[in-house]
């Protein structure tokens, strides 16, 4: 064994005395982990009103589910998950599951959290912690989260109708001295169902008010609310917005204040979620008892005006009636007043006119004489349940006076007649429908794919595209070698040769050994003279040998062989039929490898 | 030769099956003409049943059914019959005059919309493949000939803009498919403003009236377009036209 053989041997003992070293310690460790345990503590026993403290539960070298912790008055305790670690320190491994809960107060006050009983492995324990919250040191009397921040909601309407609109008022207060960061977003506590739409809430006010001896910020929002049916819609959001309190940490330079902050003035947010009070409306429906005929579904206070013109008409020529709605209340779903029909005009159906104004709505609707006997435009009435004062209210406008000149041979216009306000084209159509039309030629069913989708169309449709694809390809490649000459002689390089090499063939069974010679050489010279892009006087051994140095044995003896026998010189003892084969194979051999080679 | 065998059974079983159509056409016709509109629509519609869909059943039913004071049916079978045949103007006649007759607004198109429902799905497929079949043989002739080729791309122009046109007017007939078209088929349909039982009512719908679907409750309620507003409807209400 060699010095490197006995190295190797040490080093391999080395190792495995290491692996086995680390595993005992492994072992020796886990045997050493048997103590079980479980403690609960408290990150911070001493918060401010604001602040929030972590609880936590750590089951020592055991395994154990999260606890009940009995609710605490005064307390939030929301569970927030687990965790666990493992250490090893000085051969001694430890584990930990750790469940953390975050603990928010609401008011001040010594708590007790627990007593609470932990089961673990070998055995249980009762935990408990304490917890003392104090009150902000400038704040002398809030004692309680709901005295320094709480919110409402209030309706401008007890009781509104279906598809009135009223305000929702929610209102933040927050007591002089908190600092938030101006940001609300509203969660839950809407009505599921029945609403018109999403309640858009906006900030409308910020203003400052005296509560109690204390002064408070309002912050207000705002939404318009519909609903679609009638009934009791409960409302009661909760608002989550963001406090900005100065940060808490171990170095706190309060006496015995955390409020007291930072040396260093650093702040944080944290989110606070302020339950709001339950706001019930009851919404009443529409009466229907006393609803007048020309009711269209107004639900509000509106005013009510008619236009019409021309007033001096030809019969069958058309009178446009526009009515507007003003006010405030479902504009949007009030349909057009109905006009009483009669046989002496025509009357097309109303239809919505564009209005720049959120507060009215308008229509307009064609109303054409069909003789000089109408002498007015009938009287309209617009009829709307009014909020104020609960009941239903009928606005009529006109009889409208007309005056409408005879036209002769008028009645023969019937039915389709649209006027041009309405429809650009005009159609007159017959008194009765079209008549039948003959049986078709061919069958169509249902169940027969159509044409558009049959495989037989779509390959056809294929094929233009193929054939574009093979010209253009055809063309670029046929561009491609009219531009490089080099590229062209060397794909005519095998072809040119192939066509020596039987002429060559031919030579041989002739046994015309000069043409047989001659086309050995041209055979060589076109392939090389293309492949190698040389001048025909070009083609040389030096100039091939040079490309093709791998064959040069192959090459030489040809060129050689074949230039002796084209100037008659011509060898002892040979069969020249033989000779001329074993060239032939030689050459086409060469030719083929050279052929393989890369330039 | 059992396949000759089959081939000849088959060619004469569907000979006597067009035979049958052939008939029963006919027989619908002859009962149109007498004024037996209800058993001309018994047939047309056996024709139906049996998987025929040609415009002219649609349209012929359609009639039957006009003369017969069922204005919903005769709607929805001239509108079909359209489908097919947009520029027939008997069809287009029709269903105008039906549709006045049920007291219905007719939903008047915008200038693009009309332009596009001038050609019928099928001829706006047809459209666009010449537009192919034109655009590869200009493109074939710019690589094949070396002369006049800023001409023959200008030319290009052309087949492109039918394709693109064609694009256009098959992408309006896909939109009817996805929200598809509606016959009022009962009375006293009202729309209302949610798809919710006891919600209020927002406008009626006369019978008969052709409305588009704009939107869809699974709970069995349909937000239809009418006369440019929009409100909900019990499915039970209306019934599908749209191809």
């Amino acid at each position: 064994m060699n010095f490197e053989g006995i190295q190797q041997g040490w080093m391999a003992r080395k190792l495995r005395n290491s692996i086995f070293l680390v595993l005992c310690s492994l072992f020796v460790s886990a045997g050493t982990a048997l103590a079980a345990d479980v403690q609960m503590t408290i990150d911070r026993e001493l918060i401010s009103l604001l602040d929030r403290a972590v609880l936590k539960v750590e089951f020592i070298n055991a395994s154990g589910k999260a606890l009940d912790i009995p609710p605490v008055d005064g307390l939030k305790i929301q569970y927030q998950g687990q965790s666990s670690e493992t250490r090893i320190v000085n051969m001694k491994r430890t584990s930990k599951v750790i469940h953390t809960y975050i603990i928010t107060p609401s008011k001040v006050g010594d708590y007790t959290i627990g007593p609470v009983t932990a089961h673990y492995k070998g055995g249980e324990k009762e935990l408990s912690a304490q917890l003392r919250v104090i009150k902000p040191a400038d704040d002398k009397e809030a004692q309680e989260i709901s005295e320094l921040m709480y919110s409402e909601i209030t309706s401008d309407r007890d009781a509104p109708h279906v598809h009135e609109p009223f305000n929702l008022t929610l209102k933040v207060f927050i007591r002089d001295g908190v600092q938030i960061d101006g940001n609300f977003a509203l969660r839950g506590g809407m009505p599921e169902n029945g609403m018109d739409g999403e309640l858009q809430w906006r900030v409308t006010g910020r203003d400052r008010a005296e509560i109690d001896g204390s002064i408070f910020t309002v912050h207000t929002l705002t939404a318009t609310a519909k609903t679609l049916t009638a009934g009791t819609f409960t409302f009661q959001p909760q608002v989550q917005m963001n406090v900005i309190i100065p940060r808490q940490n171990r170095r706190s330079y309060g006496f015995d204040d955390p409020f007291f902050g930072d040396f260093f003035g650093r702040q944080e947010t944290r989110p606070f979620v302020l339950d709001c009070n339950k706001l019930e409306v009851d919404v009443r429906a529409v009466p229907m008892a006393g609803r007048p005929e020309s009711f269209t579904g107004g639900v509000g206070i509106f005013d009510f005006d008619v236009e019409v013109g021309p007033k001096q008409v030809k019969a069958g020529e058309p009178i446009t009636i526009k009515t507007r709605i003003r006010g405030e209340g479902n504009l949007s779903q009030i349909t057009p007043p109905t006009i009483e029909e009669s046989h002496e005009f025509k009357l097309y159906d109303a239809r919505t006119v564009a209005t720049d104004n959120p507060n009215e709505v308008k229509f307009e609707q064609v109303l054409i004489p069909k003789s000089d006997s109408v002498t007015n435009v009938p009287a309209i009435s617009f009829s709307y349940f009014n909020t104020k004062t609960t009941d239903f209210r009928t606005i009529k406008q006109g009889p409208f006076p007309i005056s409408v000149e005879a036209v002769p041979q008028q009645t023969a216009q019937v039915i389709a007649t649209v006027p041009s306000t309405i429809q650009q084209e005009t159609k007159i159509l017959g008194r009765d429908i079209v008549y039948l039309k003959p049986m078709p030629t061919v069958w169509s069913r249902t169940t027969e794919l159509p044409w558009y989708r049959k495989i037989t169309f779509q390959a056809l449709l294929a094929l233009p595209a193929l054939l574009l694809l093979l010209v253009s390809g055809s063309t670029a490649r046929r561009n491609r070698l009219s531009n490089n000459v080099a590229l062209a002689r060397r794909q005519q390089a095998p072809k040119a040769a192939r066509k020596q090499v039987q002429l060559a063939e031919q030579a041989l069974r002739k046994r015309d050994e000069a043409a047989f010679y001659e086309a050995l050489w041209n055979a060589m010279a076109e392939y090389f003279g293309h492949r190698l892009n040389l001048a025909p006087g070009e083609v040389s051994m030096q100039a091939v040998l040079k490309s093709f140095p791998a064959e040069q044995a192959a090459i030489e003896t040809l060129f050689n062989s074949v230039e002796q026998r084209r100037y008659g010189i011509k060898p002892d003892r040979s069969n020249s039929k033989d000779e001329m084969k074993a060239l032939l194979n030689q050459l086409t051999t060469t030719l083929k490898k050279c052929e393989r080679i890369k330039l | 030769m059992r396949w000759i065998k089959n081939i000849i059974v088959a060619l004469l079983l569907s000979s006597f099956s067009v035979q049958a159509q052939d008939e029963s056409f006919r027989k619908a016709q002859t009962a149109y003409d007498d004024g037996r509109y209800a058993e001309a629509i018994l047939l047309y519609d056996s024709l139906l049943k049996d998987g025929l869909n040609n415009p002219e059943i649609h349209y012929n039913l359609g009639n039957a059914c006009f003369k017969d004071s069922d204005l919903p049916k005769a709607i929805l079978h001239y509108r079909k019959a359209w489908y097919d045949l947009p520029r027939d103007p008997d069809i287009v006649a029709n269903l105008h005059f039906a549709l006045n007759a049920a007291g219905a607004i007719e939903h008047s198109p915008g200038f693009a919309e009309r332009i596009l429902f001038t050609l019928s799905y099928q001829e706006w497929i047809l459209v666009a493949t010449a537009g192919y079949l034109l655009l590869s043989f200009l493109l074939l002739l710019i690589i094949i000939s070396k002369r006049s080729r800023r001409l023959l791309f200008k030319l290009c122009l052309i087949p492109g803009l039918l394709i693109l046109l064609s694009t256009f007017g098959w992408l309006q007939w896909r939109q009817l498919q996805a929200n598809p078209e509606w016959v009022v088929s009962k009375t006293e349909a009202t729309a209302l403003f949610g798809p919710v039982d006891g919600s209020t009512a927002h406008f009626k719908l006369p019978i008969g009236a052709l409305v588009q679907q704009s939107n869809i409750d699974p709970k069995g309620w349909i937000e239809v377009e009418y006369d440019g507003k929009k409100g909900w409807l019990k499915n039970e209400y209306i019934t599908p036209v749209s191809p």
